[in-house]
């Protein structure tokens, strides 16, 4: 794409040439960007910084007068800690098949049935998944415990089924915290896909029928084609998002039993504020950066193809 | 360097703010008043500290016209109260004059320098005499020797038990075990005669957290041979790993577990074991045997959270013994809390006005019937009025004799918090005793530094 | 493969939301009726299966004697909202709550919207490397920084400040909301822009005149997905401020549980309901300006 406007309709590609235009303009036209660029550096990336430099210290919040820089000694004691690598899992785990696996493919598969389905049910099964979505995290986090307790509505409908009961918070805790985030956060992805399957040229799918294409053979080589990027992006945002999940774990289980759904946030709430470890804490917290940062040059790199 | 940093920003914030026209609004406490700042727990019924010293500041007020005294609850769980306090007493501008501080961590805040010493406010007090000799140890700093606090309160721990169901089981009452397989034997029996009932509550796991460690774990510990040293061996300084008695602790947790003695596991592990005890076992007679803290009648008083009027006729107490009935033959635990004037108080002065005022003997005894709470005042536990308010004050109060307090180091919540873990993993069979104890001692290790550490007996 | 190509001119920033409806609604007269059941059947056991955990939180607050059980209340009973409906349990902290959390979002939305513009219409070697730093700090969890922010905010004397904590809360939702509303700004072509600058119009105006209306839906999309996430936040509120009467509802929530003693299960559901309503009404009340429908990411695209 060269200086001039973007042709008709290329409405992925933002772009306004900057030919043409004096050097000085541009700061000018980067005038809007301030508030923000105000308002980021002083609240998030000063604090930041501070725990970037937080994390090679001992810190304490009690316990101690004085504080040492320490050099990679937190960083080094996270990774020789089972703990700490328990947890990394955990999260691994959590954020694969709560988010990628979890609410990407039931958000998708909502996306895909609701346009097929009669008026009344879309709309029953969007207020449905989106009331989910509005709860205020911590309320999620006792509804869903509440579902998954010994005797909680769960465990009803199952043995109303016939089928043995769990006790799900106690032998599957970090199933039941996946289930929970799926439950809260698939509606998310539900809108993410209806928009973007909404753009899917219809013609192009009738083509495909005409030529004697089954169902899955349609949306596998037709339509998900299409959305590839609307799926790349909510990937990378629900990935994001739900790495740094902390009330509604932290309301379900504690991380426990034992440290069976103990991800990093909650490692790292506990060594920061229970044991009063800052520095090892904020250690943490800045895996858990560049955790989703890895994600999200994995996202990236396959999104890279379209990108101009 | 942190300081530094900190500067840059708070000076971009300043002139950010500044422009915005946002500023915080100042705090309170000049020269005639002061903050206080308490805990105020997560229970919307139990405002009973709130009431209390609501009371305090009215007649404290009238007593001395011109000072004011500002009581501000901070509710939370414990441990989002201590961040705030402990975020609060950092800097000059928010921290309160007075502050109710858990003895079990006043070494942290003692060591972080968050505190001021008391030594020459309690010199001139006449008063101070009165406090017990235990008390005063939790309040003041095992490094220097000061003291940096007024104790409020303590408790004791002990058994509870339900009289009509070891009677049904055919126990003979009153019932004092004498060693831990006393217990243990009890608890056999009742479930093999009371089917439906659960025999005994032994709390442990993380979720429990210091409810496991000290209610539980500690009971034992501190009743092995080592007794005050089991955990840390004060002379020397030196946690202990590698003992007998922790292992022999844990055998205990894990044979009550192990043949289904205690609570289902899942409720034991989980975060409402207290309440499901306290508000549901015991008062619909499911439980017999409670090893538990004295506050639990608070459970069943009228304004508690289950009312139950028959619980005197129906529970009794029993002293936890030692393990193998060793001298003295009794264990109990104590903790309790203290008002502490932090270092950055503006107001010092007036603080130590007010604390001398709730702290006198009336109110003492006033606070420690309201709340039923171990009196640390000796002449308070003398009082017949104290004694006879609540029908077991007087057996908990009597333990004090018997009782430990925890090392209150500021590596000590890292301890407790390695202790549970151990208990969590013998108590669902994830390891064996001995690698539980393995676990700890690498826990501990890593808590406090191995050249912290000695090797107990075997 | 090059999807662009696929992209019909007409569709493209006009919002997929018509589009779609237009499209379901066709294909669905001629699907095959048994099909169509089949979809409808799974689609209410979805339903049912998302409806399931709200039940307890309605049954619980007209139960007496609520626990984590699902039962039914017998009597039901409205003592739990009674007991709730109060100034210092429930009124005031939700009108904190609305304070903290409406201020910052309003703040949050324009200031993103002014961040957006420049972004997506302007092209430089900054852009990039600023929308993905900008993008991997929402993985931070706001807990760690919660330290060095309390001590910032009591060097300049800003602590227990309302107007602070909204000035700490519209940054810390800035980053997804820049993000986003970038994204939804670049679903409308420039085209449409073009005309207004040739009849003499700014940057800002063209903004304000052409991209504004068309990218409403994204706007409320980023307004309902930052208040939700600032209505839930508790640790920010309880770290910044200190006086009890400023404290919002995220913070009060706790007050029903308790870790000694018996937690009120039926207060704590009934509160929950008290609690949520806001950001229900909010979200019926800006998707009704929408036409019932949601449209979150038309330009969802990357």
């Amino acid at each position: 794409m060269k200086s001039a406007a973007a042709p008709a309709g290329h409405a992925g590609a933002p772009a306004r040439g900057s030919g043409g235009h004096p050097a000085g303009s541009s700061l000018l036209r980067g005038l809007p960007l301030l508030p923000s660029l105000v308002l980021l550096a002083v609240f998030l990336a000063g604090p930041i910084v501070y725990c970037v430099y937080d994390a090679f210290t001992d810190a304490q919040l009690t316990g101690a007068a004085q504080t040492h820089f320490v050099g990679l000694a937190n960083f080094t004691r996270a990774f020789g800690d089972p703990d700490f690598l328990n947890a990394l899992w955990l999260t691994m785990v959590f954020v694969v098949g709560s988010a990628v696996v979890g609410q990407n493919t039931l958000g998708l598969a909502l996306a895909v049935l609701t346009e097929k389905a009669t008026r009344p049910v879309r709309s029953l099964t969007n207020g449905v998944v989106i009331a989910a979505w509005v709860l205020p995290e911590i309320v999620a986090g006792y509804l869903m415990y509440a579902f998954f307790y010994q005797q909680g509505a769960l465990n009803d409908v199952l043995g109303a089924l016939g089928l043995p009961r769990q006790n799900w918070l106690y032998t599957l805790p970090i199933l039941a915290v996946c289930l929970a985030n799926v439950w809260r956060g698939t509606a998310f992805s539900m809108m993410v896909y209806s928009a973007a399957l909404g753009e899917v040229p219809r013609e192009l799918v009738e083509a495909a029928e005409m030529d004697g294409a089954g169902v899955w053979h349609r949306l596998w080589h037709v339509t998900l084609p299409v959305i590839r990027r609307s799926i790349m992006t909510n990937l990378m945002l629900i990935t994001l998002q739900t790495l740094s999940v902390f009330g509604l774990i932290y309301a379900m289980t504690r991380g426990g039993p034992g440290n069976k759904s103990q991800t990093l946030p909650v490692f790292m709430y506990q060594q920061a504020f229970q044991n009063s470890l800052i520095g090892y804490g904020t250690a943490i917290a800045l895996v858990l950066l560049v955790v989703g940062a890895l994600f999200s040059v994995v996202y990236l790199k396959l999104l890279k193809v379209e990108e101009d | 360097m942190r300081k530094k940093l900190l500067a840059a920003f708070a000076i971009t914030v300043a002139a950010t703010l500044s422009a915005a026209g946002c500023g915080g609004s100042a705090s309170g406490s000049g020269g005639n008043s002061i903050k206080v700042v308490y805990w105020q727990h997560l229970d919307q019924n139990d405002n009973k500290q709130q009431k209390f010293l609501a009371s305090m500041k009215t007649s404290f007020e009238k007593a001395h016209p011109g000072k004011k005294i500002e009581v501000v609850p901070v509710t939370a769980s414990e441990n989002d109260y201590y961040t705030k306090i402990q975020l609060m007493m950092r800097s000059p501008s928010t921290a309160p004059d007075l502050v109710y501080e858990d003895t079990a961590l006043i070494n942290s805040d003692i060591a972080s320098g968050y505190l001021k010493p008391i030594d020459s406010y309690v010199k001139s007090w006449a008063d101070w005499g009165s406090f017990a000799k235990a008390a005063k140890g939790a309040v003041s700093s095992p490094t220097d020797g000061k003291t940096y606090g007024v104790p409020d309160d303590t408790d004791t721990r002990g058994i509870w038990y339900n009289q009509n169901l070891l009677k049904k089981a055919g126990i003979a009452t009153p019932w004092q075990p004498k060693t831990w397989q006393d217990i243990l034997d009890t608890a056999r029996t009742i479930k093999k005669k009371l089917p439906g009932v659960t025999p005994m509550n032994f709390y442990t796991g993380q979720a429990g957290g210091e409810q496991s460690t000290m209610q539980g774990f500690e009971m034992l510990l501190y009743g092995t041979d080592a007794a005050d040293n089991s955990l840390y061996d004060a002379k020397n300084k030196k946690w202990i790993v590698g003992s007998q008695g922790f292992k022999d602790a844990l055998t205990f947790v894990h044979t009550v577990y192990s043949e289904n003695l205690g609570l289902s596991k899942p409720t034991a592990l989980g975060p409402n074991a207290g309440a499901e005890v306290g508000t549901k076992l015991l008062p619909d007679n499911k439980l017999a045997i409670d090893i538990d803290g004295s506050w639990m009648a608070n459970n069943w008083l009228k304004t508690g959270p289950r009312p139950w009027p028959d619980w005197a006729k129906t529970m009794a107490s029993a002293a936890m013994p030692t393990q193998a009935g060793q001298a003295p033959g009794r264990v109990s635990m104590s903790g309790g809390w203290a008002w502490s004037i932090p270092a950055k108080a503006k107001n010092p002065d007036l603080a130590w006005q007010f604390t001398k005022a709730i702290k006198n003997k009336d109110n003492s005894t006033k606070w420690n019937i309201i709340e039923s709470t171990t009196a640390v005042r000796t002449d308070v536990a003398a009082d017949p009025k104290y004694l006879d308010a609540t029908p077991t004050n007087k057996f908990f109060t009597g333990l004090v004799a018997y009782t430990h307090f925890r090392p209150a180091l500021p590596k000590y919540p890292q301890v407790s918090n390695a202790i549970t873990k151990a208990m969590e993993s013998v108590t669902t069979g994830q390891s064996s005793v001995d690698q539980a104890a393995k676990t700890y001692d690498q826990d501990l290790a890593t808590a406090v530094g191995s050249d912290s550490t000695a090797k107990g007996a075997r | 493969m090059a999807t662009t190509d696929l992209r019909p001119a007409a569709t493209a920033g006009t919002g997929g939301r018509g589009l779609r409806s237009a499209s379901a609604a066709g294909s669905g007269r001629r699907r095959v009726r048994p099909a169509r059941i089949a979809v409808n059947v799974v689609l209410l056991a979805v339903c049912l299966a998302f409806v399931l955990p709200l039940a307890w939180m309605v049954l619980a607050s007209i139960s007496s004697t609520a626990s984590f059980e699902l039962t039914l209340p017998s009597p039901p009973t409205l003592d739990n909202f009674h007991a709730i409906l109060n100034t210092d349990t429930t009124f005031r902290p939700l009108l904190n709550g609305l304070l903290l959390c409406g201020g910052a979002t309003l703040l949050c939305v324009v200031v993103s919207i002014l961040a957006a513009y420049p972004l997506s219409r302007y092209r430089s070697r900054l852009r990039r490397p600023f929308l993905y730093t900008v993008l991997f700090t929402t993985g931070l969890p706001i807990t760690a920084v919660m330290i060095p922010v309390y001590s910032m905010f009591v060097q300049v004397d800003l602590i227990d400040s309302m107007g602070a904590t909204v000035l700490f809360l519209t940054a810390s939702a800035l980053p997804i909301a820049i993000w986003l509303m970038k994204n939804f700004m670049d679903g409308v072509p420039i085209v449409l822009e073009e005309a207004a600058r040739i009849d003499g119009a700014n940057a800002m105006q063209s903004l304000a005149r052409v991209v504004l209306p068309l990218m409403w839906p994204g706007v409320i999309v980023v307004t309902v997905f930052t208040f939700i996430s600032m209505w839930g936040n508790f640790f920010v509120p309880f770290v910044l401020l200190l006086s009890p009467e400023k404290l919002p509802a995220s913070v009060s929530v706790f007050t029903f549980l308790s870790a000694h003693d018996q937690t009120q299960y039926g207060q704590l559901a009934a509160f929950s309901i008290v609690y949520t309503l806001p950001v229900v009404m909010l979200y019926l009340l800006l998707t009704r300006k929408l036409g019932g429908g949601f449209a979150l990411g038309g330009a969802l695209k990357g």
